[in-house]
Formats: structure tokens, C-alpha cells, sequence
């Protein structure tokens, strides 16, 4: 494990990136370290790119940690280019990001200097003057061509430019000819700005703004099924649907609705957003009316044809109902049960909204084999509920107030509790299935040194 | 013990059976005793890897014991259900062995598969239980690969392994059984049961009903067990812990992959009467059972090879005439009295204990490697006798020291003898295959290493089980840094910044503490040979190792001392390499034929030359603490070698009695032996054991025989210490061992202080420790190097160049130390380096030519090629490129070694030369625009490297330089700032205070004093750096860190005159070696522009080689 990226501070007490980690923590035990998380940090970079659209729509990625903005046309908009690079960098530090910018014909000449003169803005044509005095580090080349250019003596781009170009194509490359001309200001190449991301998307746009609610769900309804064409041919399926209205004085309004599994069936997105407008308590206001109205699938995943069989049916139309009152009440009012793994009764299952459910590999308990009666009821009691006993010939026992005479008894069924769980520990439990002389089965459990009985639960 | 129910106890997995036992062999084996079983089967799965030690932990029970059973778990790749099996007799044992063997043969390592096949081919003599599988668990089995049987096409009649069905449901599982014991019945009819346990799953009674049924139609008895996998109910927490470190989950997520209760236990037997009660009958079964079981691993009779005795002769005779022979070689003139006196003696001791063939076989051994021109020496208690000597096992003249054998060789005992030996390192395996050649596979194994969980180990591991992020289970980890075998300490967690009452950190380190010295893995023994003459597999399998061809069997040197089979151990040491080629160079060179045995002894100039601790490269004399004792010691013979080099070692030290030593060496104290009162003995008992160290003890068998003598310790009992302090296995019996060791000395009149340090020494030995014929051993090679060293440096240092990786020193120290004594040391050249280093003839002698190995980097396969095409020479770059057609990249690195001078000069020119040539491996890149053919080009000559940066780039090429020291470069910096160089510390005065800076070759931080030794380097010399623990907590980071590192404090100087600069302060100056990059013209340094997000080369991060670092 190394290091991929160090605070000030730790820069300071001289760790650096690339440093293997047992290394610096022999130097500082107390280090502390957090996992490296590509994804995130190229997230976080997106989410500024996204900040950065509001000065150029021309922005793209330079991962790891840089964005470029081509801000041909746009810089006078912002008091000319010095003052937009100090805006945007000083906004940006607002934020909480160390920035470093520059500006220059090119984007390789801006970044080279962003990385080592900080603020710079270079007049058009003065990408050689300014570049000349900087380390070859700052082109961001390969380090093996680089520790070669070093190694050589030549250590500034300047030094670099001085040689011929034949003899550095012949060593390393059209590719770093190029990339230096480019740094030089001596050819173009245009950024590649950052594509949205592919979409699922359908729109109406009305010449006269549309205010009945038929008309809305019409509209939804057609809308859905465009989408549900887009989709098919991607095989995929919405999890999340998200109707945007945009209102003729300019405010939008957003619904969305989930589903429990990958959907596409323009009759079913129609019904489910029928029944979230019902259901809304703030209920769309079309005020002046609207004059779009967008479909958009905001989560999708692969669907794969429906299933054949009746069981496939039957599961379909569960997860309908599902969805559909998920839509109406909220997913998190509908539930079911899950299997959880563990040998104690009481948490061996627990309750999740339903349109999530589908998630978990796990199967229940086998609580019975064939031919033979179930080891655990079916419900357990909310709590378990204390019982006296007295214990003679047979077992009885007093459970609200009925004594029990137990005919039949099996067990015990010893289950030892989560011993990490607690801060103490717990009683070792034993239960015991028992039916009473008048065929009632129960089951009860014993604990603790001088015995303490619950009863859990009761055999159907 | 309880009640008067009979009850053996047959389904016991141990903590053999990695990460499911959760109990040692040990604690099972006691508890069964404690119960007052009948008896108790150890039955790990597919292994008999734990049953030595459960035999130890039975031998050492003195009241009465439960019959101790031999068996294993059969646990089948083909979803047969478990089987115990427990051999009958000493041949079914054999065949158990067999079939495990076998089982582990067509697996990879660590792993055993068995297919049913397999146990109805090996079943004659077994005792099977049959263990149905307990519903709703699985039973761990790998997933099938069809690959197995491939294996078998190879093995005659061996059944194949059908893939297991995958219905797995309870009635499926009922037929399989009832239709498995129908099969195994008619095969093994009377040897047969049907195991039961009643693990409370609620219904345990009908499931007994249900068995009961299949038992009766099948006519088989049913069998009691718990099936158990501790010895005590505590033990559930850790069993759950090793259940999840082997599913790899955390507990929050394990679930029913744990067991739902702590029930499987050794219980007591009236308790399984109870549990048994409708079936008593099963309870029963379990005594008879154990019954029929007629074998103990006592029974393993072990014998050795009898290849090397010539038929018509016994051992013994062939023994004989083999050493009058070997005496009349190694004494042309006459074989010396005292020697004669000596061999006959010793070779009636070996007839008496019938050893001879151990002898015998060690000495076929060392008959291989002398075949083949391998260096070898013996060692190891029996190794320095006169036998051995004249057999050619050692070279250590028994007329130069003596040795007393039957000292080593305990007559009481029946021990066998200990011989280690020491092979070059580069070419053990040739030796070990010789010897697999020679007895066969089934004959020959190595030994097994247990690998057991460590602190570290422990508790990541459990850190991972309760879910504690990695970052907290570094840090708890880390708090033990060295410290082995010990457990984890509050204050260690602490250390951590960690809260040792957080309930989940108490628990983890408790459980990682349970953890430690649990077995976690076998590896092979890094040489111990076990040899036999029948064949091995029928005593203990035998198991692939993960190196291709080595073999290991399941039982490490422990179990094979309990069983008492003789192991020779094949080890390799790098300083035979080294001398092994520094006598092939001296052959070459100066046409001197040399062996170990022939290098002229006690020669005064090789002793001035170590009394002067110029010992670099030397064997075992070269470690900083050794330099420092060479002064004090002033060895001037072989036997002051042999003191100084068991001197400087945990024992002496630990006891302090280093200082008494050279006292009354150098006449300062009186030389007078402790003595019991009066009443007690004769004042003069201790004479006989500490004469030759002039009255202190320092080796290990004077530590011992100091117990017999003083404390009057039985020889089992001293041997018993000395066991104990090697494997801290319990604090308990240290502690008894150290009062009756104390306890005993001063109540004989011995003075207490006396007593403690005796026994601190002892301790001390324990993990480290050197007998006298170990040292002796050790000294020869120490001699033989320092001998070169002193006559033959160029080639000394040659053959420690080529032997690295070895000793305390860089190559650049090694080169330094050459130059000093005199030898021209030449750069790498394309035209006149080989591989290696080699030795050119020069004015006034040989000088050095470093190889091309130096380079780092530089594949040995190109050197390869470069000198096959060589032919006389290379006139230009070109020319290479042409002819070896060497990939651009071996080129690129040629060029920055700057090996190219004797074709161009200029280092930079040759390298940018080199950049345009195409790539013979044809990387697509370059591909279009290169022609084969390149016009001639005129340049711009390129910047003048200046002289600090080609040392730069030859540090970072060859990790040394001959140019100069990179420190030059820096001298004014430091000058100006008031730094004295190394040189000056050598020579400050005693108490001065002086401000030091160096390049950092060696960190050192021997034994948990937690002191550091530095040693730092510049253009004068080195200088020797003492961290006392206080200030290596503050300095910790510099002291870690640096790669050059400034050290104020206070000279130090000892009257032999030791100079030592103790810290008390550093800091770390690492970033001034960016400076000697830097151009005149001063391109600005990258990491100061951009705080450090520049990705570096590889080469540019290692600006200096990584300092050598012992901990």
C-alpha cells in the first residue's frame, strides 16, 4: 500500500506521494490514513465540473485532480481573462478546494503553467517565453521520458525546445514533438468537453400551456411510452422515474417515483405516477399552465425479456402492487420480511420496504422437514412473555393467567446468544416445544441459573 | 474425577484442523484426563499434523490417563459423509499415512483430497465412524475440480473421486448413510459404527430414535461422541472468531455459519450418559471401541537409512575404518595421540548408543556436496568431534580445541545426536535433490515448520473478525512491533492511541490473545531431513510443499524430538558461497588450490587485522556490536574467535556476563570460581565446567551444566530448561524451572545476585542461544574469511559481491572497505564486465571489475547475450544494438551505469545515443519511425554533467559510486553549519559534543530494549550512532525516515578506543541531496513548484539505496 496523496502537513513531516505506507508509519504511528477512493474523487471533480459550466460550457476532466475550461468568447462576459481566472479560482477556494490556474493559448501551455506559476495568464503567442524557465516535470510527461530528458542535462522545457525536432522524434516520439508545440503554442488541439451522460429522456413542448390534469396524464402516458421504446432498445429498465413540469412563469416541479425491479411497460409508469399525483399531498399546481413537460428515466439497469411460467406471473403482479402502493403511501410503508441470518429466534427476519426486498440472496430457514412438524412457529410473540412453572410429573405452566398442562414435550433447543453483541452476557436459552392436554403447542424457553420461562411463541 | 461411567471421547478435532478446533491438542488432552475419560481420539480432518503433541501433553499426565487413540477425520472431496478412522494396529497406522499421503499428493499444498475410493482401498485394519453430516451445516469441502483425477490416471487402482451429488437434504442424507455403512460393512464387516452426537438442536432425541433404526437394520453398533471442537465451553467465543477468520466474514455477518451453542465440549461422562440415556448402549461402544485399539505412537519404531554401509559390514565397523581412514588423510604425519585417544573413545561411546548409521548418513550426505565441489561444514552438538573431523564434516582440528562429545551426546537419554549442516547457499538444491534421488520420495521429506499465529497476525486477524477498521488494527498491531510470542499488553494498546476498555477492542485483543500459538499453517522446514530406511509415508504423510519438488511431512523438529527420529538439517549459508568463490577466483588467479580444512591457521596477521575491527565482510564478526567487541577482546587465537563470537549474543549479554568476561581478560579482576558452602560440595565444582572461559559462563552447555552442577538439576531436568526457554511455551513452567534453578544455587551457598544472572542468561539462550562446538563451528568460517580478507581482499571482496544478498553491508561499503585496503576497484564496461564481478590483472596485483549485476535492473539474461556476441569488443553503441540486439531498455540501463567508457566518455552523449535506437523488442510505438539503418546526426552538445550528479546517477544505477561520496557535495553545507565529518568523530575526544551528518547505511534496534544503533557514512569513513529509547520516541520519524540524517550528541569513547556518538538530537536532511541535481543554471526543483503531486521515477524517489535495516 502507498500513499497517493498527502495534506500539507504531511508534506511537511516529509512523507510524499507514492511512499509506501509501512514506511510512513514507521516514521509516524500515529498517521493517520484513509483508503484512497478513485471513484469518489472523480465524482467530486465532475461535481465541480458541473460548478464550472456556469463560465463556459466548454469543460472537460484532466483526472486526477484537473478541469479545463475553454473559454474562447467567454472571458470578456467576466472582466477580461485575468479576472475570470482570479473569480473562478477564488470562488472555487471559497468552496474549500487549494486551486491552482492559468490561463494560455493552449491547453497544454495553461496547464503546465497552472501546476508551477500559479495565476498566470499568458498573452497570445507568449506560450515559449513563459514556458521556457519551467521544469519538464510540469509537461506531465511519462516519468520514464522525463527522468531521460533530466538525465540528458536538459531539465527546463526551454532547454527541451532548443533541441531539433527530427532528434527528439527520433528518441521519443512524434508524440512528444507534439505535446510540446502544443505546450508551445505552436499548434492547436481542442479540448474534448465532457458529454452528459447517456440518458433516458422524453419531452413535450406545448405551444399553449396545457392545465387539465387529463391532459397531464395523457401526456404522461405517451411520454412513457416513447421512453419505454428508447429503453427496450437498450434493454433496460427504469428504477426511478422522474416527471419534470415546467411551469409557463418558469418554476419546475419534480415528481419521481421508484419501482422494485427494472420497468419499462408504458401502462405501468402511466398507472404509478396516476397514483403519486393522487396520492401528492401538495398536489401540482398548473397556476398559468405548463409548457413542458419532461420523462425522464434518472435510474435505469438492465431488464432482462420477462420470465416465462405462472410463478413469474404471480411474481410480476406482487411487485405491481408493490410499486403501486409504494407510489401512493411511500416506499418505506410498505414492507416485507427478509430473512436475517442468525440462530436467534427473535431477529431471524426482519421488515424492509418491499421494493427493495428483492436484494437479499438469502433464504429462510428450513423451519420443518417433510413429514415432520415445524421446529419454529411461524410468529413469535412481539416479546417473549414470562410463564410460571411448576415443574412435577408433567410440566405446567401459567401463561395470562391459563395454566397449561404440557402432554407432549421436545427439546431442548439450545441456543446460546450473540456473545459480541452484549455488553454482558446473556443467558444461554433453551426452548422446548410443547403441546398441552388440550392439543395447544406452544413454545417456551428456559433460562438463567435458577430457571426464568418465556413462552415465544405458539405452533399454529 | 466423576461418577463411574466409562465414556471415550473419538470425534475431537483439534486445532490442527485449522480454524475449526478452537482448543490445543494439549488442553484436550488434560481435560479428557481431568473428566477421568477411558479415552480420547484425536481425529483432525485429513491430518495427523497435532497428534505428536497430544502424545507429549499424554506422556507428561503422571496420574492415570485416558487411553490416548490415533486417528483422523476422513473428510471426502466426493460428498461422502465424515469418516473417523482409527488404525487398529501399527500397520493399519501405516496405511492411514498412506492414503493421507496420497491424498495430499494430488493437491496443492496444505490441502488433502480423498474420495471414498481411497479409504476402501486403504481400509485393512481401520476402525470407522461413520459421522452423519448435522442438518443444515455444510462440512466445508472445497468445491470439486475435475482436475483431481487427472492425478489418479497416474496412481494404480486408486478409486477415482466421483463429484458430490448436490441433493442435500436430510432424507438424501439418510440413504447415503444407510447405503455408505451397507457398502463399508461389506468390505470392513466388525469394523464399522454409526457416531451420534446430541448437539441440542431441539430434536436430538428422535434424530437418535432415527439412527438407532438405521444402526439396528444395518447391524452396526451406534457410537457416542459429542463431536467436539473445544475442550471447554469458554472456548466458544474463539472457536467463533476462527470460524469467521476461515469464512473470511465478521461476526456481525456470520450468522448460522456459527454454531448456534456452546455444546461441543469434552463433557463429563456422566453428563453424555445423560444425553445418551434412551441410548446406553452407544456410550458403551465408545470403551470398546477404544478397546480394540492396540497401537500408540510409541510403537513408531524409527530406523535409520542403511544405504551408505557396504554390505558384509555393520554400521559400526564401516564407521570405524571410515575414520582411521579419514585421520590418516587429515594427519599425513601421524594421527596426534590426544586425536587417537579421542576418535577411539567417541567410536566406542557411538557403538554403545548404536548411532553409527546417523554418522554414516550424514556423512553420505557431505559425500554428495564434495562430489560436486559444494562447500560444507557440520555443526551442531555432535558435529565437532573427532569423528566428524576426520569424516570430513567439519573443519574444526579437534587437536585446536577440545571438545568434550559425550557432553553433546547424552548417554542417558537415547537422544539421538544433532548435526546441522551448512551448505553455499546458491546450491543447497542440488544437494537436496541428490539427496531425494538417493532415498526417494518415500523415504526423504523435510520437516514441518508450524506457522502459528504472532500478536501482528492475531490480531489483525480477529481485528477483521469484530469488524474494527483496518486503521485501528494497525495501529494495535503495530504497538507490538518485534516483540514475538509475548502477548498483547494493555500498554500496547495504548501505544496505539486506543482505548483498551472499548468493549470491542477488549474483546478482539482477548480473543487475539487466546489466538497466539494457535497453528495457523505448515510450511516446510527451512532444511531439517528426516531420513528413514522403511518407508517414511507409513510413519507420517507426506505433502507437497509450495516449491515445486520439496516434500514435507506433517510433524516439526518438536514432534520428531518427542518421537526421537533423527532429522539432519541442510542449510544454507551465504558466507560458504562467498568463500567458495573466493577460492575459485584465488584458483584462477593465483593458482591456489584452498579448502576449508587447508587455510593456514592461527596466522598473527589475520588476528592484528581483526583486532583492529576491520572486519568488514567478515563472518560473524562484522555486525556493529562484534566491531565493538573486537577491540575490547583482542582475539589472538582460534579459541578467543569461538569466545567472541558466542559473546555478543542475548545470553552473555542478558546475564552481564560480558564485562566480567573481559575484565579478567585483560587482568583487571581476579579469576576466581563461585562456590557452593562448604557442607555443599567441594569448592572447586564449578572449575571443571568454566576453566576455559576463565570462570564466566558463556556458552550454552556451561549454562547447563552449571544447573547440574550448582542446582543440582537432573540432566532431563536441564534439558527440560533449556526446552522451555526455547519455545516461551508457559510462563508457568519458566517460573518453576527459575526458582528451583535460584532456589537450588543459593541454597548451596551460591550467592543470589549469582544465581539471578546465571538464570537471566539462560534465558537468554533460549531463542539464540550457541553451544561451544556451534561457535567453534562458526568461528572456522570466520577465520577462513577474515584469512582471505587478509591476503586475497580483491578477491574477497569479488566473492562478497557476487554472494549477495548476505551480511551487514551494501555493495557500496564493501567496494569502500576494498578500495581502502588497496584494491583499484574499475567501473562496469560493456566490454570488459561479465555478470559477475570479476578480478583483472593489474600493477601490483588484482584489481576489481564490477559486474553487471551491480546494475540495478539489468536482467541477467542480457548480460547474457551482451557478452555472447561481445566476441573481442564493441567499438560503438551502434555496434550493440546491432549485434546483441539487446531490447532499447537494457541499453538505456547500460547507458546510465555509464558502462559505455571505453567506447565514448561522455555519459550523456552515449545516452542520448542510445534513446534514438530502435527497440530490437519492437514496442508498436516506435515502430515507423526508426530505420535500421540511421544517418549519422550533429547535435548541439548537451549540458556538462557535473561531477555531483554523475555520483547522483551512479548511486542510483549501482547504489555505489566510485567518483566520490555523495557527502562531498555537501561538505561545505554542513561545514558552514558546524558539522564535523565521520572521520572527525573517530577521532573527537571522550565526552565532546559534536554535530554529525551522514548517509544513513544501517538501522539496528537488537532485542526490546528498544535502543537504536545508526551507523551513517560519509567521504571519511563511518561513524557509529547510539538512540537511547527516550529519544527514539521523539525522533522517531527522523530516526525512520532519513535517508540522511544529521545526529548532535556526545562523544563516547571507550579505552580500547570505541568511539560512539550518542543522539541527542536529529534531524532529518533527506532534502539535501536534491540539491546535488541541481544544474548551475538551476532549473527549479519540481517538488518545491508543485508540493508533491508529481509522479516521480522510480529512480528519482530512491535517490540513495534503502539503508539495511535490522529489527
Amino acid at each position: 500500500m502507498r500513499l497517493t496523496a498527502v495534506d500539507r502537513k504531511a508534506t511537511s513531516l516529509g512523507l510524499y506521494v507514492g511512499q509506501p505506507l509501512a514506511n510512513a508509519r514507521a516514521m509516524l504511528p500515529a498517521l493517520k490514513v484513509m483508503a484512497a477512493n478513485e471513484p469518489a474523487d472523480l465524482k467530486l471533480l465532475e461535481r465541480i465540473a458541473d460548478w464550472c459550466d456556469g463560465f463556459t460550457p466548454f469543460v472537460a476532466l484532466d483526472p486526477p485532480r484537473g478541469l479545463l475550461l475553454d473559454v474562447t468568447g467567454a472571458a470578456h462576459l467576466f472582466g477580461g481573462e485575468q479576472a475570470m481566472l482570479g473569480r473562478l479560482c477564488a470562488s472555487l477556494q471559497k468552496q474549500g478546494f487549494k486551486v491552482r490556474g492559468a490561463l494560455a493559448s493552449t491547453a497544454t501551455a495553461a496547464r503546465a503553467l497552472a501546476r508551477c506559476q500559479d495565476g498566470t495568464v499568458v498573452p497570445p503567442g507568449g506560450e515559449a517565453a513563459s514556458l521556457a524557465p519551467l521544469p519538464i516535470e510540469a509537461l506531465n510527461l511519462d516519468p520514464v521520458t522525463t527522468h531521460a530528458f533530466r538525465r540528458a542535462g536538459l531539465k527546463t522545457i526551454g532547454q527541451m525546445a532548443s533541441r531539433g525536432r527530427a532528434e527528439l522524434t527520433a528518441r521519443f516520439g512524434a508524440q512528444l514533438v507534439f505535446t510540446l508545440d502544443h505546450a508551445l503554442g505552436q499548434t492547436e488541439k481542442p479540448i474534448s468537453p465532457r458529454l452528459p451522460l447517456p440518458d433516458y429522456c422524453a419531452e413535450r413542448r406545448f405551444a399553449e400551456p396545457v392545465v387539465t390534469q387529463d391532459t397531464i396524464l395523457s401526456t404522461l402516458a405517451s411520454l412513457a411510452a416513447s421512453l419505454s421504446e428508447v429503453l427496450e432498445r437498450h434493454g433496460e429498465g427504469a428504477r426511478r422515474l422522474e416527471a419534470v413540469f415546467f411551469r409557463a412563469d418558469g418554476t419546475v416541479r419534480h415528481i419521481a417515483v421508484e419501482t422494485g425491479s427494472p420497468t419499462r411497460e408504458p401502462a405501468v409508469i402511466a398507472l404509478l405516477f396516476r397514483e403519486k399525483l393522487d396520492a401528492l399531498a401538495d398536489p401540482i399546481d398548473p397556476g398559468f399552465g405548463f409548457d413542458l413537460i419532461r420523462l425522464a428515466a434518472s435510474r435505469a439497469e438492465r431488464c432482462d425479456a420477462a420470465g416465462f411460467g405462472a410463478d413469474a406471473k404471480e411474481k410480476k403482479e406482487i411487485r405491481f402492487l408493490v410499486d403501486r402502493l409504494a407510489a401512493r403511501f411511500g416506499s418505506h410503508r410498505i414492507l416485507s420480511f427478509q430473512p436475517n441470518d442468525t440462530h436467534i429466534p427473535e431477529a431471524a427476519f426482519v421488515a424492509v420496504p418491499a421494493q427493495y426486498a428483492e436484494a437479499s440472496k438469502l433464504s429462510w430457514e428450513k423451519i420443518r422437514e417433510a413429514r415432520e412438524a415445524p421446529r419454529r412457529p411461524l410468529r413469535l410473540l412481539a416479546s417473549p412473555e414470562p410463564v410460571t412453572v411448576q415443574q412435577g410429573e408433567k410440566l405446567h405452566f401459567r401463561w395470562r393467567h391459563v395454566l397449561h398442562v404440557a402432554a407432549h414435550l421436545e427439546g431442548p433447543e439450545r441456543i446460546a446468544m450473540e456473545w459480541w453483541r452484549h455488553q454482558t452476557p446473556q443467558p444461554t436459552r433453551d426452548y422446548f416445544r410443547v403441546e398441552d392436554e388440550e392439543g395447544r403447542r406452544f413454545w417456551l424457553y428456559r433460562e438463567g441459573e435458577t430457571p426464568r420461562w418465556f413462552l415465544h411463541g405458539m405452533f399454529a | 474425577m466423576s461418577g463411574t461411567v466409562a465414556y471415550a471421547e473419538l470425534a475431537v478435532t483439534t486445532n490442527y484442523s485449522f480454524l475449526r478446533g478452537a482448543s490445543h491438542p494439549r488442553e484436550l488432552v488434560e481435560t479428557a484426563a481431568r473428566h477421568g475419560y477411558a479415552a480420547i481420539g484425536i481425529a483432525d480432518r485429513n491430518t495427523l499434523a497435532g497428534v505428536v503433541r497430544a502424545h507429549a501433553a499424554w506422556q507428561e499426565i503422571e496420574d492415570e490417563k485416558p487411553k490416548l487413540l490415533i486417528g483422523a477425520r476422513l473428510v471426502f472431496a466426493d460428498g461422502t459423509p465424515d469418516i473417523l478412522a482409527y488404525p487398529a494396529d501399527k500397520a493399519a497406522y501405516g496405511r492411514l499415512c498412506r492414503m493421507l499421503s496420497t491424498g495430499k499428493l494430488r493437491a496443492p499444498k496444505g490441502e488433502c483430497v480423498l474420495g471414498l475410493g481411497d479409504l476402501l482401498r486403504w481400509q485393512e485394519g481401520l476402525l470407522l465412524v461413520v459421522m452423519p453430516p448435522q442438518p443444515g451445516r455444510t462440512q466445508g469441502v472445497p468445491p470439486f475440480k475435475k482436475t483431481w483425477n487427472n492425478y489418479l490416471a497416474e496412481e494404480e487402482g486408486g478409486g477415482g473421486i466421483q463429484p458430490p451429488k448436490p441433493e442435500n437434504n436430510l432424507r438424501a442424507n439418510f440413504e447415503e448413510i444407510q447405503s455408505l455403512i451397507r457398502k463399508l460393512v461389506s468390505i470392513a464387516p466388525g469394523r464399522v459404527w454409526l457416531g451420534v452426537s446430541m448437539p441440542h438442536r431441539g430434536d436430538d432425541l428422535r434424530r437418535l430414535c432415527k439412527w438407532q433404526r438405521v444402526a439396528r437394520a444395518a447391524s452396526v453398533p451406534l457410537l457416542a461422541t459429542n463431536d467436539v471442537l473445544y475442550h471447554a465451553p469458554e472456548r466458544r467465543a474463539l472457536q467463533d472468531v476462527v470460524t469467521c477468520i476461515r469464512e473470511h466474514v465478521a461476526l456481525n455477518d456470520a450468522g448460522r455459519l456459527l454454531e448456534a451453542n456452546a455444546e461441543r465440549h469434552l463433557k463429563p461422562p456422566d453428563e453424555m450418559m445423560k444425553l445418551f440415556a434412551s441410548a446406553p448402549d452407544a456410550i458403551a461402544q465408545t470403551v470398546r471401541f477404544a478397546d480394540r485399539i492396540a497401537f500408540s505412537l510409541d510403537q513408531l519404531e524409527y530406523n535409520y537409512p542403511d544405504e551408505p554401509v557396504p554390505p558384509g559390514k555393520t554400521a559400526q565397523q564401516h564407521l570405524e575404518d571410515l575414520s582411521w581412514e579419514g585421520a590418516a588423510t587429515r594427519y599425513p604425519g601421524g594421527v596426534p595421540d590426544k586425536v587417537r585417544a579421542a576418535l577411539t573413545k567417541e567410536l566406542r561411546l557411538i557403538g554403545e548408543m548404536r548411532i553409527a548409521p546417523y554418522f554414516l548418513t550424514v556423512h553420505d550426505i557431505v559425500g554428495f556436496a564434495r562430489r560436486r565441489n559444494i562447500l560444507c561444514q557440520g555443526r551442531g552438538s555432535a558435529a565437532n568431534s573427532a569423528v566428524c573431523y576426520v569424516l570430513g564434516i567439519t573443519a574444526v582440528d579437534p587437536m585446536q580445541i577440545d571438545l568434550l562429545f559425550e557432553r553433546f551426546v547424552s548417554r542417558e537419554r537415547k537422544e539421538p545426536p544433532d548435526i546441522d549442516v551448512d551448505f553455499e547457499h546458491e546450491r543447497r538444491e542440488e544437494v537436496i535433490q541428490d539427496i531425494y534421488a538417493r532415498y526417494g520420495r518415500h523415504r526423504a521429506a523435510l520437516a514441518a515448520t508450524v506457522i502459528c499465529y504472532r500478536p501482528r497476525s492475531a490480531i489483525r486477524e480477529t481485528g477483521k473478525v469484530f469488524g474494527l477498521t483496518e486503521d485501528v488494527t494497525v495501529a494495535l498491531a503495530s504497538g507490538v512491533w518485534g516483540s514475538w510470542g509475548s502477548a498483547l499488553k494493555e500498554r500496547e494498546v495504548r501505544q496505539g492511541h486506543l482505548d483498551p476498555y472499548n468493549l470491542l477492542i477488549a474483546r478482539a485483543v482477548t480473543a487475539a490473545n487466546e489466538l497466539i500459538g494457535f497453528p495457523r499453517h505448515l510450511s516446510q522446514h527451512v532444511g531439517g531431513f528426516v531420513l528413514t530406511r522403511d518407508r517414511l509415508d507409513e510413519i507420517v504423510p507426506i505433502g507437497p510443499a509450495a516449491m515445486e519438488d520439496r516434500y514435507f511431512i506433517e510433524w516439526d523438529k518438536d514432534d520428531i524430538d518427542t518421537l526421537r527420529m533423527m532429522k539432519v538439517d541442510v542449510l544454507a549459508l551465504g558466507m560458504l558461497t562467498c568463500i567458495r568463490k573466493a577460492f575459485d577466483l584465488m584458483a584462477v588467479h593465483s593458482g591456489m588450490k584452498m579448502d576449508l580444512a587447508g587455510v593456514p591457521r592461527e596466522d598473527p596477521a589475520v588476528y592484528d587485522m581483526l583486532c583492529q575491527a576491520d572486519a568488514v565482510g567478515v563472518f560473524q564478526v562484522e555486525s556493529r556490536a562484534q566491531m565493538n567487541m573486537l577491540p575490547r577482546l583482542r582475539p589472538r587465537e582460534f579459541y578467543d574467535l569461538v569466545i567472541e563470537v558466542a559473546i555478543v549474543r542475548p545470553g552473555p549479554i542478558q546475564g552481564d556476563m560480558v564485562h566480567p568476561y573481559l575484565r579478567r581478560r585483560s587482568g583487571q579482576e581476579k579469576i576466581d570460581y563461585p562456590a557452593p558452602s562448604p557442607q555443599h560440595g567441594p569448592p572447586d565444582e564449578l572449575y571443571q565446567v568454566l576453566n576455559k572461559t576463565m570462570g564466566v559462563p558463556l556458552f550454552q552447555e556451561q549454562a547447563m551444566k552449571l544447573a547440574i552442577v550448582a542446582a543440582k538439576f537432573t540432566p532431563e531436568e536441564a534439558n527440560g530448561l533449556r526446552r522451555a526457554m526455547a519455545t516461551f511455551r508457559n510462563v508457568g513452567t519458566i517460573n518453576r524451572f527459575k526458582e528451583k534453578l535460584v532456589g537450588g544455587m543459593t541454597a548451596r551457598g551460591y550467592e543470589q545476585d549469582y544465581a539471578e544472572r546465571c538464570f537471566r542468561q539462560i534465558e537468554g539462550f533460549g531463542s539464540y542461544g550457541f553451544p561451544e562446538s556451534h561457535a567453534a563451528s562458526f568461528a572456522h568460517l570466520a577465520y577462513v574469511s577474515a584469512w582471505i580478507k587478509r591476503h586475497h581482499p580483491a578477491a574477497f571482496a569479488c566473492a562478497l559481491l557476487n554472494a549477495q544478498p548476505m551480511g551487514f553491508y551494501a555493495p557500496a561499503e564493501i567496494v569502500r572497505d576494498a578500495r581502502e585496503h588497496g584494491v583499484e576497484v574499475r567501473h562496469v564496461d560493456v566490454n570488459f564486465s561479465a555478470w559477475d564481478n570479476t578480478l583483472e590483472p593489474c600493477e601490483g596485483g588484482l584489481a576489481l571489475r564490477l559486474g553487471l549485476r551491480q546494475i540495478d535492473g539489468f536482467k541477467e539474461d542480457w548480460a547474457t547475450i551482451l557478452l555472447a556476441h561481445r566476441s573481442n569488443r564493441y567499438d560503438a553503441v551502434e555496434d550493440i544494438a546491432r549485434r546483441a540486439r539487446l531490447p532499447k531498455r537494457a541499453l538505456v540501463i547500460l547507458a546510465e551505469a555509464d558502462s559505455f567508457q571505453s567506447i565514448s566518455i561522455d555519459r550523456r552523449e552515449i545516452l542520448w545515443a542510445v534513446h534514438r535506437l530502435s527497440d530490437s523488442e519492437g514496442l508498436p510505438l516506435f515502430d515507423a519511425q526508426y530505420v535500421e539503418v540511421q544517418e549519422p546526426e550533429i547535435l548541439a552538445p548537451l549540458p556538462v554533467m557535473r561531477l555531483s550528479e554523475h555520483v547522483l546517477a551512479d548511486y542510483q544505477m549501482l547504489r555505489l559510486s566510485l567518483r566520490a561520496h555523495l557527502m562531498e557535495f555537501l561538505r561545505d553545507l554542513f561545514r558552514g553549519e558546524g558539522v564535523v565529518s565521520c572521520g572527525d568523530i573517530t577521532r573527537a575526544p571522550d565526552g565532546a559534543r559534536a554535530a554529525c551528518a551522514g548517509i544513513v547505511l544501517t538501522r539496528q534496534m537488537p532485542g526490546e530494549a528498544g535502543v537504536v544503533f545508526i551507523t551513517l557514512s560519509d567521504e571519511t569513513g563511518i561513524a557509529n550512532v547510539v538512540v537511547w529509547p527516550r529519544l527514539v520516541k521523539t525522533f522517531r520519524r527522523e530516526i525512520m525516515g532519513s535517508r540522511l540524517l544529521l545526529v548532535e550528541g556526545k562523544i563516547q569513547r571507550s579505552p580500547e578506543g570505541v568511539v560512539h556518538l550518542v543522539a541527542e538530537r536529529a534531524l532529518d536532511r533527506t532534502n539535501e541531496l536534491e540539491r546535488l541535481s541541481e544544474d548551475a543554471a538551476g532549473a527549479p526543483s519540481m517538488r518545491s513548484l508543485a508540493g508533491g503531486h508529481i509522479h516521480r521515477h522510480p529512480r528519482n524517489v530512491r535517490v540513495i539505496p534503502k539503508s539495511r535495516d535490522f529489527h
